[in-house]
């Protein structure tokens, strides 16, 4: 029938003018969000950007005060009861006394179309510590079994909230291993992080948050072009700012940190290289690279990176 | 389906046996050493049992219920929050763990009675104080709940342990309130407790009981279940 063939596959995540304040601080000011099936989303900012109330409105753990919030089509909770959402949530810690695979086997008791306990144990790279107390398990170990709960509904949705913060190097990279075949079968994911790398080696999309809003959304790269799209660094005898924020491809010259040369973001660097190299015959050390997404978290967000805990290289 | 949470919970409570040994020890040795006590003053060691056996059950229910605040506190219950266990399922199910470790004391109490102090009774009191003392222990499994909702995983034993006091010694089930001063005696009338070791009383006086008792305490499941429930559905909003 028509009605049929009209049907539009609901969107992942529906957030629309999204608010919530506690007190008179607000912590989210209006968000509009929308997530397709398959993408895997980066949720970024400093602390206190509203990140995790973000997460715990779309979980359906605090109502909004405004606006509205559907997960393929379907309010939060009743998205929770079905299985449709798996999340991975900051500050909680195992039952000491309860085995990993007794945790998964009770959640997984509860869900209607569970993936089998053996499956979430193998795809979170935890086969051999089923039989483990959760009083003895690593940092590392925890945050894994903490996935494999997420993953036992097979949702077709996967929310982690800082999943990896407090993990070593090793860890990391163990956990997002794991993730990333599981988003493979094509499953939506959102995830907040400290770490930027994160967000540019996994994420597909990332969203930038500041105090309640939303400042930039989109693929990495063109998040990361906001900021032009490669930065010319030289040193030029003589030139005053405003001559080289004159040059063509050039969107913002200043001075660099060393005070003798000068940093050029572009649009265009290779035109803006020619011109410079032709008006001003004494540039020299010239080096280009890519902005990085780091650069654009700290010029959109506005926010330091050194006190947020946030490992930037 | 909520059946394996349940599952999952009485597993966790039978293999906590130091737990469980020290629910049954406590009042079992309490009897041993004050059923002789009593004696000498010319008292029954039956009447003791019923108050015994009344602690034994309320303690170890009330504590399982407090022990939900160390729960609360490593965030286990916002996690169980994004299962399709409601608010509902998950306290039916901790007070379920409650009443089946409330049990144990109260057998335990009834069996070092009958063979160390030569309590007799015909099977009708015995069950009567049996089945009566542990379906009368659901509102301190509810209590132990609230006290569980309300504190923080650190104070919980101070309050619990504030609790227990009042409930054990205020309510008669140690010292007979016939010997507390009249306001003393008052008050220990308010207390469930009082009403619970009523129950044995009772069946062991021959008298079965004015009814009284479980009307009290099936006032005291209804409030106290009021409060768990709006309690824990406040407490699913992170402040």
């Amino acid at each position: 029938m028509l009605a049929g063939m009209e049907r539009i596959t609901p969107h992942a995540v529906a957030l629309s003018g999204l608010r919530k304040s506690y007190g008179d601080r607000t912590a989210v000011a209006g968000i509009d969000l929308l997530i397709t099936p398959g993408e895997v989303v980066a949720l970024l900012g400093p602390n206190g950007a509203g990140k995790s109330t973000t997460v715990d409105m779309l979980l359906g753990l605090t109502p909004p005060d405004s606006g509205a919030i559907t997960l393929f089509g379907e309010d939060p909770h009743r998205a929770v009861a079905g299985g449709v959402v798996g999340a991975m949530l900051q500050e909680v810690t195992l039952l000491e006394d309860a085995t990993v695979r007794e945790i998964l086997t009770m959640i997984a008791s509860m869900h209607r179309a569970p993936m089998p306990v053996a499956q979430a144990l193998r795809l979170a790279g935890i086969g051999d510590l089923a039989e483990r107390r959760a009083a003895r398990l690593s940092g590392g170990q925890t945050q894994r079994v903490r996935l494999a709960m997420a993953l036992v509904p097979d949702p077709g949705l996967l929310v982690l909230d800082e999943p990896t913060a407090a993990m070593d190097v090793t860890a990391r990279r163990e956990f997002w291993h794991a993730m990333g075949e599981f988003a493979a079968t094509g499953r939506t994911v959102l995830f907040t992080t400290h770490y930027l790398e994160e967000a540019e080696a996994h994420a597909d999309r990332v969203v930038l948050m500041r105090d309640g809003t939303i400042v930039a959304d989109g693929p990495v790269s063109a998040v990361m072009a906001r900021v032009g799209g490669r930065t010319v660094t030289a040193l030029v005898p003589g030139a005053r700012p405003a001559e080289l924020l004159a040059l063509p491809g050039v969107v913002d010259a200043e001075p660099a940190g060393d005070g003798h040369r000068v940093v050029l973001r572009c649009s265009d660097s290779d035109g803006a290289l020619r011109a410079l190299l032709a008006r001003h015959p004494g540039a020299g050390d010239v080096e280009i690279r890519s902005a990085s997404l780091e650069e654009a978290f700290v010029l959109l967000t506005g926010a330091g990176l050194a006190g947020e805990g946030v490992a930037a290289r | 389906m909520k059946g394996g949470y349940l599952r999952f919970e009485v597993r966790r409570a039978v293999r906590d046996s130091r737990f469980l040994v020290f629910a049954v020890a406590l009042p079992v040795g309490l009897f041993v050493l004050l059923s002789h006590l009593y004696q000498s003053q010319g008292a029954t060691p039956a009447y003791l049992m019923g108050g015994l056996a009344a602690f034994g059950a309320f303690k170890a229910a009330l504590d399982t219920g407090a022990r939900t605040a160390v729960e609360r506190g490593a965030g286990w219950q916002r996690q169980l929050r994004l299962t399709p266990l409601s608010g509902a399922g998950y306290l039916v199910a901790k007070g379920a763990v409650a009443m089946l470790v409330a049990l144990p004391p109260v057998v335990g109490v009834a069996l070092v009675a009958a063979l160390t102090a030569d309590v007799r009774l015909t099977a009708a009191p015995w069950a009567l104080t049996v089945l009566g003392i542990w379906l009368g222990t659901v509102p301190f499994a509810l209590l132990g709940l609230l006290v569980g909702q309300l504190c923080s995983a650190r104070n919980v034993q101070t309050y619990q342990g504030g609790v227990l006091i009042l409930l054990s010694f205020v309510g008669g089930l140690l010292i007979p309130v016939d010997a507390f001063p009249p306001v003393l005696a008052g008050v220990a009338r308010v207390l469930p407790s009082y009403w619970l070791a009523e129950i044995g009383h009772g069946a062991v006086s021959g008298s079965g009981g004015s009814g009284a008792a479980p009307a009290v305490l099936a006032a005291y499941t209804v409030v106290l279940g009021v409060a768990v429930i709006v309690r824990y559905r406040r407490d699913g909003a992170r402040a």
